[in-house]
């Protein structure tokens, strides 16, 4: 079970360049696809879902170009977009077996499959409710479950968090890792501790471009020793955010506590700290900036 | 002043999204396409047989009426969705939260609505303009005779029917479906109804008969044997033109200007009613009809799905057992057709309620006990009028409740589907009228039959095309009420899709109706491929 991703570009229109000659090859796992927004997330997400087509370059899965022929991609795919709509007047239930039928799910493998799903997705006492009476949350449940209809090889989840309370984002985040085993899951997400939980890999897309693309262990030892603690009065944290790149601060009594990303420590005393993801992603961000700003200079 | 600005902020924003999109070029065109239809002759003003000659009053006022009843018809369905882009969007959210009066949200809604026909209208008083230079009837050119109609009869209607666009938006049970279906008998009412039922003409909203009355005046006095007959239509054929006939126009009378200006005044009026009845975004405080509220609060909803049971103990993350699915075996999957046909099928007919499938088998029962012209006339017509909300779901669900995505990343979605819903579409043509149906098969054999099955393919095929074209249940909804009005309710042979009309020519008619459906199949394929290909 292998997706590949060669050279492939989306434009739309003249004006804007959604992707860039992205490379990407996927095996089972579950790999976590950051970036900021509009960087390209969900064009990428589209079109391994066969939902867009790419302007140039290929994806192949299993061998066989997705946009010649999308159907063994489909038959395995479970999507869940950003966006999507329900429709009101059906419930849960009934959606899910319309959603069935359309992926061509026998009757009987469909009652049982929903029925789990229902179950997991913590929806079992409001499937026979009417979709159009749902939270925003309970939608996206829903969505989730979708997805998971025909046992996908291939899982796409696009910002799956969106709209879930604590408790069913840390449960999703263990569905997707029981998952992810004997499977391919690509989530795309902006909220890095989701990713942190449960990938097995990492891609970070910055202007439509891949900035990285590897374990977390490897992107952790890109900043190792790089990462630093500084105890400063708040006064003085414009100028410390002025010259170098906080990760996070924290006021306390005995000032801010603020955590920097800097080759060298930013101040006499500062402390060296273990790096987390969110310090490597936002300093592969910051070093694309800067190799943008010195493309244009 | 604040008011003013919100007002005209509103407008503004509004216009401006409206036109930055492809189908305000298509509005457009369609108001070109009106104007070259009259310029050519395709549509006139007749007088008995005659016409008089194309003076600037004339083309002002031919094109004038052209423009207040078509773009008041069509122009309708292309503004009623004002409300609810910002309902859809989620902008009216944020617009509920802001000091905007309702009076002035409506308000600022309804002069957009007037700006985009009245755009329209523009564009036909330049073409009257052009027509006037190429037809060369007359080379005397009079710009007062030819604007005026534009300005004293076109522009109110269009204010009347931006205005009423508002007011079906802000009516729960007109909001949908329905008021469309509704918009053509009101239109009909307003148009050539009122002053008829009031026997007054100034009762005259579209102001077609303070035309009418002044080309018959003009028309007794320069025609030799005129009988007072006005035909404004689509014309088959050339009409004969008086030479000696040069009509110059109504002659306004400040009564009958000030009677144009109540029109708009009556617009207004409209408006501020909208206002009254307009839930700001808050369906809770709608005047909806039962069965359209939620059962429950969505509030309530989620405290339901999240709720403590006794068979189902909430219990934390860490001390609930871990999600588990069962793997789907390979024999899991299939590809039978029949179960998405019946997928379609419920999906098409839910949210009906009961009194909608009453109706529907009330009109099954009336094909079965009345005399057979009846029941495969009339009676089959409104059988299948009444399912006009079901079929206008047809092709367009996918884009109007966004699962676009979800259903176009499954396996061969376009063979399978859509054919499945489109014979969704023609089981609950035959189901409803069966009756008829029967009737027909068992007096006449399948020779008696072909008609019938010919507008029960037909009109499916139609919303099908026309859903996925636009996206909207609104142009079949729209289509297929005046089909139903022109066709078997006037009994006009050709358009009326049951047959009856046709009499002995019914089968090749049906044959024609067979065709169509072909074309109108083969549209829905190529434009749900062309979905699939640039989504």
């Amino acid at each position: 079970m292998q997706l590949t991703v060669e050279k492939l570009s989306k434009r739309y229109g003249r004006a804007v360049q959604a992707l860039r000659d992205v490379d990407l090859t996927l095996g089972p796992g579950v790999l976590g696809l950051l970036g900021p927004n509009g960087a390209g997330k969900s064009t990428l997400m589209r079109i391994l879902a066969t939902v867009t087509r790419p302007s140039s370059g290929r994806v192949m899965w299993n061998n066989s170009d997705i946009a010649r022929s999308p159907d063994p991609l489909r038959d395995v795919l479970g999507y869940l977009p950003q966006d999507f709509g329900v429709y009101p007047n059906l419930n849960a239930l009934e959606f899910l077996e319309y959603l069935a039928a359309v992926k061509g799910i026998t009757a009987g493998a469909a009652r049982k499959r929903i029925g789990e799903l229902l179950e997991l997705v913590n929806l079992t006492d409001a499937a026979k409710r009417p979709l159009g009476g749902y939270s925003g949350g309970m939608r996206q449940r829903v969505g989730i479950a979708q997805a998971l209809l025909n046992d996908p090889q291939l899982l796409i989840v696009d910002e799956p968090t969106a709209g879930l309370d604590p408790e069913e984002r840390v449960r999703f985040r263990n569905l997707l890792s029981e998952l992810s085993g004997e499977r391919i899951v690509i989530l795309s997400t902006h909220i890095v501790s989701d990713v942190e939980a449960v990938a097995t890999s990492i891609a970070i897309l910055a202007h439509g471009q891949l900035l990285a693309h590897g374990a977390p262990e490897a992107l952790l030892a890109s900043v190792a020793g790089r990462v630093w603690e500084v105890v400063m009065p708040s006064a003085e944290l414009p100028t410390l955010r002025q010259n170098h790149l906080v990760s996070s601060t924290a006021h306390r009594s005995d000032g801010v506590h603020a955590r920097v990303v800097a080759d060298v420590a930013p101040a006499r005393d500062a402390r060296p700290l273990e790096p987390s993801l969110e310090d490597a992603y936002l300093a592969a961000l910051a070093t694309q900036r800067n190799a943008a700003a010195g493309n244009a200079a | 002043m604040n008011q003013l600005r919100a007002i005209s902020a509103i407008a503004r924003a509004d216009f401006l999204e409206r036109v930055r999109r492809y189908g305000f070029l298509l509005t457009l065109l369609f108001a070109v396409f009106l104007g070259y239809a009259a310029a050519t002759g395709r549509i006139a003003v007749q007088l008995g047989e005659y016409r008089g000659i194309y003076t600037s009053a004339w083309i002002g006022a031919l094109i004038a009426i052209t423009t207040t009843c078509f773009i008041s018809l069509i122009g309708f369905y292309i503004v009623k969705s004002a409300i609810d882009r910002d309902r859809q969007t989620g902008v009216g959210q944020i617009l509920a939260a802001t000091p905007l009066s309702k009076a002035a949200y409506t308000l600022g809604k309804s002069l957009s609505n007037f700006a985009v026909l009245a755009s329209m209208v523009v564009i036909l008083a330049i073409a009257a303009i052009f027509m006037q230079i190429f037809v060369g009837e007359d080379p005397h050119f009079d710009g007062v005779a030819l604007l005026a109609p534009f300005v004293l009869v076109a522009v109110p209607s269009m204010a009347l029917t931006a205005a009423l666009a508002v007011l079906f938006e802000t009516l729960p049970v007109l909001r949908g479906g329905i008021g469309n279906v509704a918009w053509f008998f009101v239109w009909s009412i307003l148009g050539i109804g009122l002053p008829e039922i009031s026997g007054n003409h100034h009762v005259d909203p579209m102001g077609l008969m303070v035309v009418a009355d002044s080309m018959i005046a003009g028309a007794r006095a320069n025609i030799p044997g005129y009988k007072d007959s006005f035909a404004f239509q689509i014309a088959d054929s050339p009409v004969k033109i008086v030479q000696s006939f040069r009509w110059q126009g109504v002659a306004w009378t400040w009564e009958e200007i000030l009677l144009r200006i109540l029109w708009v005044g009556a617009a207004l009026a409209v408006v501020l009613l909208a206002a009254l009845v307009f839930d700001r975004f808050d369906s809770s405080r709608s005047l909806a009809p039962s069965w359209r509220r939620p059962k429950q609060p969505v509030g309530e909803l989620d405290a339901i799905a999240n709720s403590s049971t006794a068979e189902t103990p909430r219990q934390s993350p860490a001390t609930r057992a871990p999600a588990h699915l069962t793997p789907l075996a390979a024999s899991g999957t299939t590809h039978a057709f029949g179960r998405l046909v019946l997928a379609e099928l419920r999906l098409a007919v839910k949210g009906m309620r009961w009194w909608w499938y009453a109706v529907a088998a009330g009109l099954l029962v009336a094909q079965f006990a009345a005399p057979l012209d009846a029941s495969r006339g009339p009676i089959l017509s409104t059988a299948w009028m009444w399912l006009v909300l079901v079929w206008s779901g047809m092709g367009a669900r996918e884009s109007r409740f966004g699962t676009r995505a979800l259903l176009f990343s499954s396996a061969r979605i376009l063979p399978r589907q859509l054919p499945a819903c489109w014979l969704a579409g023609m089981a609950i043509a035959a189901v409803a009228g069966a009756g008829a149906g029967s009737r027909l098969l068992i007096a006449r054999g399948w020779h008696g039959l072909v008609p019938w099955l010919a507008g029960a393919v037909f009109l499916p095929s139609l919303a099908l095309a026309l859903g996925v074209w636009s996206g909207s249940g609104k142009p079949f909804e729209a289509v297929f009420t005046a089909l139903w009005y022109a066709g078997p309710m006037n009994h006009t042979a050709g358009i009326d899709f049951t047959g009856t009309a046709s009499g002995a020519n019914a089968n090749h008619d049906a044959l024609i109706y067979f065709a169509l459906s072909g074309v109108l199949l083969g549209a829905a394929f190529v434009g749900r491929a062309r979905q699939l290909r640039s989504d």
